[in-house]
C-alpha cells in the first residue's frame, strides 16, 4: 500500500509543481480531443438527422450497423486508421501517420457512431407536431434541417459528451497511430500505460487524476443535459 | 377566382377511404368553418389545405394552380395552427419570429409585441417567457400570434378551442376576425362548438364519413 500512498503524493507535486512531461500530455490530449469531437459533431449531427429524419430503403440496416459500431474497439480502429495513415496506405502521402491529425481520423471514427445514433434516436422520437410547425411555419429543408437539430439541442450536447467521454480516455488509436512520441503524441492514456509499465507509478497517477476529474466534468455534463432535455 | 378548389379528391390510409370529395370550393377573404363528426376526415382535409400531404387522386388548386408540397414559396401562403400546438423550444419572442427569420423579413421589432396584443397577451410579462413557462391557452395564443406574424393569405385553425377556457376562447375569434378583416387573411376553422364556428364563419361546411354533406351560410 505503501507506494500508492507515495505515488498519490508525488502525482500532486507533479500536478501543481507543473511537471511539464505530466503538463504536455494532458495539453495533448486536450488538443486531439477538441479537434476530434468538433469533426464527430460537424459530421455525425446531420448524418444523425437524416438517417432519424428521412425514409429511405436500408435505414434498417444502416441503424444496425451504426449500433454495432458503438462497440468497435479501439484497437481495431487503430489498426483500420494505421493501414489507411501508412507509408503505403492510401492516405500514406498525406504523413499522416504518428501525427495528431491522425489521432483524430481514428477518434472521429469511434466517436461518430455515438453521434449519429443517438442524434438519430433524438430526431426520430421528437415530438410529431414540430415537423408539422416546423413546415407551416414555411421552413424549407435545410431550415427545417437546422431547426430540428436545434430543438433537439440538449441531446446533441449529450450525444457530444457521451463521445468526447469515449474519445479522451480511449488508448488503442492514440497508441498504434501516434505512437506515443513524447511532447508530440503522448496522449494522458498512452503515458499512463508507458509509465506504469516502467514502474514509475507517480506520473501515472498524476495522469490519472486529470482523467478523473475530465470524467467527472463529463459525467456532470450528461447528468445535466439529460434533465434539461427532459424539460 | 376560388382560394381553393378540390375535385375528385379521394385520400386512403391503411385501405380505409377517409376523404372523398367531388367539388369543394373555398372563396378568398372569407372565414370557412368546418364540423363534423370524430373521424370524418376533418384534420386530414386541414392537412391537405396547410401542403402538409397531398392528394392521392383528384386535384386540389390553390389561387387558380395546380399545388406542390414539395413548393415552399406556396407553402409560405398558408399556415395551420393545430389543436396542441407544438412550441419550439425557445422564448415566446423567438417562437413568434421564427417565420418572419426564415422568409427573411426585415425590420421585425415590434411585430412580436403586436400580434401578442392581438391574441391577448401582456408583450411586457410573455415576450421573454420559456416555452415551459406557459399554460396551454397561454401556449394555444402564443401559437396563434406566431401563425398572425407572417401575415399569411390563409390561416387554417384546427380545433383552436378545443380545450380552452371562455376567455381564450373569445380571444381567438376576435383574433380570426381581425386577421380578416385588418390583413385580407382567409381563414378555415375546424371546430365541434357549431354555435361558436356559427358566430366566427362566413359559411360552414359539414363533413360527414369523409363527404361533404351539406353547406350553409352563416346568419
Amino acid at each position: 500500500m505503501g507506494f500508492i500512498y507515495e505515488g498519490l503524493i508525488k502525482a500532486f507535486q507533479l500536478l501543481f509543481d507543473g511537471n511539464p512531461e505530466t503538463w504536455s500530455a494532458v495539453y495533448i490530449t486536450l488538443c486531439v480531443s477538441t479537434l476530434s469531437i468538433f469533426f464527430t459533431i460537424l459530421i455525425g449531427a446531420p448524418l444523425g438527422f437524416i438517417l432519424g429524419y428521412c425514409r429511405f430503403k436500408g435505414r434498417d440496416t444502416l441503424r444496425m450497423i451504426t449500433d454495432t459500431l458503438l462497440s468497435f474497439p479501439t484497437v481495431v480502429i487503430g489498426l483500420l486508421v494505421y493501414s489507411l495513415v501508412s507509408r503505403q496506405g492510401p492516405l500514406g502521402e498525406f504523413g499522416l501517420l504518428f501525427t495528431l491529425p491522425g489521432i483524430a481520423i481514428g477518434q472521429v471514427m469511434l466517436g461518430m457512431p455515438i453521434v449519429v445514433a443517438m442524434v438519430a434516436n433524438a430526431v426520430e422520437n421528437a415530438d410529431s407536431g414540430m415537423k408539422e410547425t416546423l413546415l407551416t411555419l414555411g421552413a424549407d429543408k435545410f431550415q427545417l434541417l437546422r431547426a430540428t437539430l436545434w430543438e433537439v439541442r440538449y441531446h446533441l450536447m449529450l450525444a457530444g459528451v457521451a463521445a468526447y467521454g469515449r474519445i479522451v480516455s480511449e488508448i488503442g488509436i492514440s497508441m498504434m497511430v501516434g505512437g506515443n512520441i513524447k511532447w508530440h503524441t503522448r496522449t494522458i492514456t498512452t503515458a499512463i500505460a508507458l509509465e506504469t509499465g516502467k514502474g514509475e507509478f507517480a506520473m501515472g497517477i498524476a495522469l490519472g487524476v486529470v482523467l478523473l476529474i475530465i470524467a467527472f466534468g463529463v459525467n456532470f455534463s450528461v447528468a445535466k443535459l439529460k434533465r434539461r432535455a427532459g424539460q | 377566382m376560388a382560394l381553393y378548389e378540390l375535385t375528385d379528391i379521394t385520400q386512403v390510409y391503411g385501405g380505409r377511404t377517409v376523404l372523398t370529395i367531388d367539388s369543394l370550393s373555398l372563396e378568398a377573404g372569407t372565414i370557412t368553418g368546418i364540423f363534423g363528426p370524430n373521424g370524418s376526415g376533418k384534420s386530414t382535409l386541414m392537412r391537405m389545405l396547410a401542403f402538409l400531404e397531398a392528394p392521392q387522386s383528384g386535384q386540389l388548386r390553390f389561387q387558380g394552380s395546380n399545388t406542390d408540397i414539395a413548393d415552399t414559396t406556396l407553402r409560405r401562403e398558408v399556415t395551420l395552427l393545430t389543436q396542441q400546438p407544438y412550441l419550439l423550444k425557445r422564448t415566446v419572442q423567438e417562437n413568434i419570429e421564427y417565420g418572419l427569420r426564415i422568409r427573411g423579413t426585415e425590420n421585425i421589432s415590434g411585430i412580436a409585441e403586436s400580434v401578442l396584443e392581438e391574441v391577448g397577451l401582456a408583450p411586457g410579462s410573455f415576450l421573454s417567457r420559456q416555452w415551459f413557462e406557459l399554460s396551454g391557452g397561454e401556449a394555444q395564443r402564443v401559437a396563434l400570434a406566431a401563425r398572425l406574424a407572417v401575415r399569411p393569405s390563409v390561416l387554417l385553425m384546427d380545433e383552436p378551442t378545443s380545450s380552452l377556457d371562455e376567455e381564450s376562447t373569445e380571444r381567438i375569434r376576435n383574433a380570426a376576425i381581425h386577421a380578416k378583416t385588418e390583413y385580407h387573411t382567409s381563414l378555415v376553422i375546424v371546430s365541434h362548438d357549431r354555435e361558436w364556428l356559427t358566430s366566427v364563419s362566413d359559411r360552414t361546411v359539414l363533413i360527414r364519413n369523409g363527404r361533404i354533406e351539406s353547406e350553409h351560410a352563416s346568419q
